[in-house]
């Protein structure tokens, strides 16, 4: 019986606790988006309210301690906030770093800075380099699916002198290390080259052929939001069933998180 | 007889022990919801926290810009002509931004035609398009003043960047170095005046060299 009494208590708390938990969920879904403004109480001495998004532009107005402004917009790393008083001005967010909310806790701000970048997973960058001693560059954009693990998808052309090649390749790139500051990168991946000849050769034609790629480099994490980057990568080109193309390529170049 | 009973007791014990192994996670069970033994240093007073609902706001940002831009550029030996473009940038810091640009013009060789009748081009004007990818650095950020009363946030930018231009069928890699400036008009709006120099190689006059052209443009951007 006290069994029984026992699965049974044990049984219904959990039934509620599941109805209580999706009816909190659906609570929280349904409700509308989060706020655009945010009420905060200064604690540093003073917060300097500047003309503009930057520290080249001149202050203009002083707030005390304990005073309480409104954040309303961010600018890099600025913030334009509106005093009690109505004066609205850029203040950096190093001013702010330990203002309190009224909810009194400290206000972070994890959405601009964040002492550990592999939190931060979008990745845009730019390369300039060398395909089979022709000039390079490359736009590329990856995604963190993991710390080790990344989706990288590559624009590029190659701008040579009798003949030209777009093309767009897919990786799937390794980085044991990417913790450390200087890490190496391993990557293999597929796409299409396309080649265009200049018209000043006679009787050439365009080539479209599928692409595979592999390709080794090093990463070097610069400040908190920029990287350097070098890779050597070996382009196969299926040109037709029975021929194909080798092309090695080196490129360096910058990128950055969002 | 004696046999019996030691039967019977071990029948008995048998029973015991499993009855008493069917009861343990009972027991268990009523053990870790029966109320636990007070511990000695037991807080007096529970505080009724009630926990606000704290929804983190997004504040809006403007990091992003989009323009429209039109000018002049002068494309080396065959003069000036309208330019107009698309940009589109993302400003990573105060002082460093990104920016792409697609632009286009109409250049033509009438210059030439006066001594050449058959020209230079196969057609007397041919396109010539542009792309870049440039970063730019905020070196001079300040006000300027429109009259007495009113300031407007300026910032004076370099700018140097890599990309490609298309001219005459010929796809060159093109480097580009200039600067600009950018007034504010509200947070979101600006407008901008750019100077920049695109180097590529050309080998239209017979010989391949180096052309600088220089480019001066305005435009309108939008921040978001």
């Amino acid at each position: 019986m006290n069994v029984r009494a026992c699965c049974l208590r044990l049984l219904f708390v959990a039934l509620t606790s599941l109805a209580v938990g999706q009816a909190a969920l659906a609570d929280e879904t349904s409700t509308s988006s989060p706020p655009t403004t945010e009420q905060v109480q200064i604690t540093d001495p003073y917060i300097e309210l500047h003309t503009g998004p930057g520290r080249g532009y001149p202050v203009f107005f002083v707030a005390a301690r304990e005073e309480w402004i409104t954040i309303e917009m961010r600018h890099t790393d600025w913030y334009r906030v509106r005093t009690a008083g109505g004066k609205v001005g850029w203040v950096n967010r190093r001013q702010l770093e330990t203002t309190i909310t009224a909810a009194g806790g400290a206000k972070t701000f994890r959405d601009v800075v964040l002492d550990d970048y592999l939190n931060r997973r979008v990745q845009l960058g730019a390369a300039i380099g060398r395909f089979k001693s022709e000039p390079m560059l490359k736009l590329w954009t990856s995604y963190r699916l993991s710390d080790t693990i990344s989706v990288e998808g590559t624009v590029g052309q190659v701008q040579g002198l009798y003949s030209g090649t777009d093309f767009w390749h897919l990786n799937l790139q390794i980085e044991p290390w990417s913790d450390k500051r200087l890490s190496p990168f391993f990557g293999v991946g597929f796409g299409k080259f396309k080649n265009y000849p200049n018209i000043s050769l006679v009787s050439a034609v365009d080539t479209n052929a599928k692409l595979a790629n592999a390709s080794v480099g090093l990463r070097y994490y610069l400040t908190e939001r920029f990287i350097i980057r070098a890779d050597y990568s070996i382009y196969t080109a299926y040109i037709a069933d029975t021929r194909s193309g080798e092309y090695r390529a080196v490129t360096a170049g910058l990128s950055f998180f969002f | 007889m004696h046999t019996r009973k030691l039967a019977l007791t071990t029948r008995f014990a048998t029973g015991f022990i499993a009855c008493l192994a069917s009861l343990a996670p009972a027991i268990a069970l009523a053990q870790s919801t029966a109320p636990e033994q007070k511990a000695p240093n037991e807080q007096v007073i529970t505080p009724e926290v009630d926990r606000r609902d704290i929804k983190m706001p997004r504040f809006p940002s403007n990091d992003f810009e989009i323009g429209v831009f039109a000018g002049t550029y002068s494309t080396q030996n065959f003069g000036a002509s309208a330019v107009a473009g698309l940009r589109a940038g993302y400003h990573i810091t105060e002082d460093i931004f990104v920016e792409g640009v697609l632009a286009q013009t109409k250049v033509s060789d009438e210059d030439f035609r006066q001594v050449l009748p058959s020209g230079i081009f196969t057609t007397p004007r041919q396109k010539l398009s542009y792309y870049n990818l440039s970063v730019g650095y905020n070196i001079l950020p300040g006000e300027t003043f429109i009259g007495a009363k009113r300031a407007k946030a300026t910032a004076l930018y370099l700018i140097a960047g890599v990309g490609s231009t298309r001219f005459v069928e010929q796809r060159r890699q093109t480097f580009n170095i200039g600067m600009g400036n950018r007034l504010f008009l509200t947070d979101r709006a600006a407008l901008q005046i750019d100077l920049r120099d695109h180097i590529f190689s050309l080998d239209l006059l017979g010989k391949r060299k180096n052309t600088q052209n220089l480019e001066l443009t305005g435009g309108f951007t939008y921040f978001f």
